[in-house]
């Protein structure tokens, strides 16, 4: 059997599985059981949420080791979904190592994503039914759905123009949401200033990474959970910078 | 009979569309759309229910964590996607803001007071969710057992 490239595989599932937002057990396990499904006696694997490590010793006695390093990234449940149930299906009858490798770009490429103005459209509607939770009206809903949708564009468009640095996005989203929401209640659509922000602040709010966080501490992989338990912070302190520069302006008018 | 549709329905029918949206983002596709959607219902009725407290935070994730993790075997998918949609509607979002609001005023009492809500708030989602799911996933092996022995 071809060692190199059965690693390259597990390597790759790992991957895939960590950048569509899986928690830090499931990847270890899944690469894990890959490799034992191929007859390996004892595969190590390591993973934190930017970094993949395989290694494995071939029957023979050569060590291989692989390492792959992970970007930054966002959700995709649909991918993560269908890595796993291949990784099942790779479990119980592995075929190939040729066959594997072509089932996972296969799979990879075949996960339907939704197009760009139906995530847009997501953002619209998240913030129009969150305000009406905090206490708004319709016209807080309309106001909040703009809010949503101008951060939305921001985030799917604008990494160009304000960079890659998630710290900075989400305080200069939180800006925009607050400055926007004072503009839209000034011009008289939407009552009440408080719930259209909130509304449109829910779509920033950390939630993703403060249940990972949880679940990793949880599952005992610590060093894990406490980045993302940073991140959640983090995140929840550039919402509070963003939407200072908005409260300030009311304060000041 | 008015004040059951306007204090309960109306805003879990909100809190479903707004995970339904929440799951376009998240790029869930098929059935998973409409699970997360109820599971935000559910969390966002128990809430209401028990008083919009702390606690009332906790029971209600309680409840996501079970669903989820329920839904999840049904379907055999992860369970990760259902029980991050179904919490949003709970993160403190307004807490955060309401928190930034007060310090931007330069009122400090009412400042720390609540951002130590919204700390609580937050543990407590994470606690009761994952309490649950240990709980549930400990229970299961021998839940599944008494289910094929009936059969």
């Amino acid at each position: 059997m071809d060692y190199d490239k059965l690693l390259n595989i597990s390597v790759e599932l790992g991957c895939q599985l960590m950048s569509s937002g899986a928690e830090i057990y499931r990847v270890e396990e899944s690469v894990r059981r890959l490799l034992q499904a191929y007859g390996l006696e004892s595969p190590e694997v390591f993973a934190i949420p930017n970094c993949v490590i395989v290694s494995v010793t071939t029957p023979e006695g050569h060590p291989i080791t692989r390492m792959r390093r992970i970007g930054s990234h966002g959700t995709n449940i649909e991918l993560l979904e269908r890595c796993n149930a291949l990784c099942r299906q790779l479990c119980t009858q592995p075929p190939s190592v040729d066959k594997a490798q072509e089932l996972l770009s296969a799979t990879v490429k075949g996960s339907p994503k939704y197009a760009a103005w139906q995530v847009l459209m997501g953002y619209g509607i998240a913030p129009a039914f969150f305000s009406p939770l905090f206490g708004g009206g319709v016209t807080d809903a309309l106001a909040a759905m703009t809010g949503g949708l101008a951060v939305g564009i921001c985030l799917l468009y604008g990494s160009r123009f304000i960079g890659s640095n998630s710290f900075f996005r989400t305080a200069f989203c939180s800006a925009l949401a607050s400055l926007l929401s004072l503009a839209l209640v000034q011009i008289g659509l939407g009552n009440s200033l408080d719930t259209v922000t909130i509304g449109t602040l829910m779509v920033l709010v950390p939630g993703m990474a403060l249940t990972n966080a949880m679940r990793e501490i949880m599952a005992g992989d610590i060093i894990s959970g406490l980045s993302r338990a940073a991140e959640s912070i983090l995140t929840a302190a550039a919402i509070a910078i963003g939407s200072a520069l908005g409260l300030g302006l009311v304060e000041m008018l | 009979m008015i004040l059951i549709w306007t204090d309960y329905i109306l805003p879990c029918v909100c809190a479903c569309l707004a995970c339904v949206g929440f799951s376009l983002v998240f790029n869930i596709h098929g059935m998973g759309k409409l699970i997360c959607g109820v599971g935000g219902a559910l969390g966002w009725l128990i809430y209401l229910l028990g008083g919009s407290t702390i606690f009332a935070a906790f029971l209600a994730s309680a409840a996501i964590g079970v669903y989820s993790e329920v839904m999840a075997r049904i379907r055999r998918c992860p369970v990760t996607g259902y029980l991050l949609v179904a919490l949003l509607p709970l993160v403190p979002g307004g807490g955060i803001y309401y928190a930034m609001s007060y310090c931007v005023a330069g009122d400090v009492s009412r400042f720390l007071s609540t951002l130590l809500h919204t700390f609580g708030m937050a543990a407590a989602l994470a606690v009761g969710a994952m309490l649950t799911s240990s709980l549930f996933r400990a229970a299961y092996p021998y839940l599944y057992r008494l289910r094929s022995v009936k059969r």
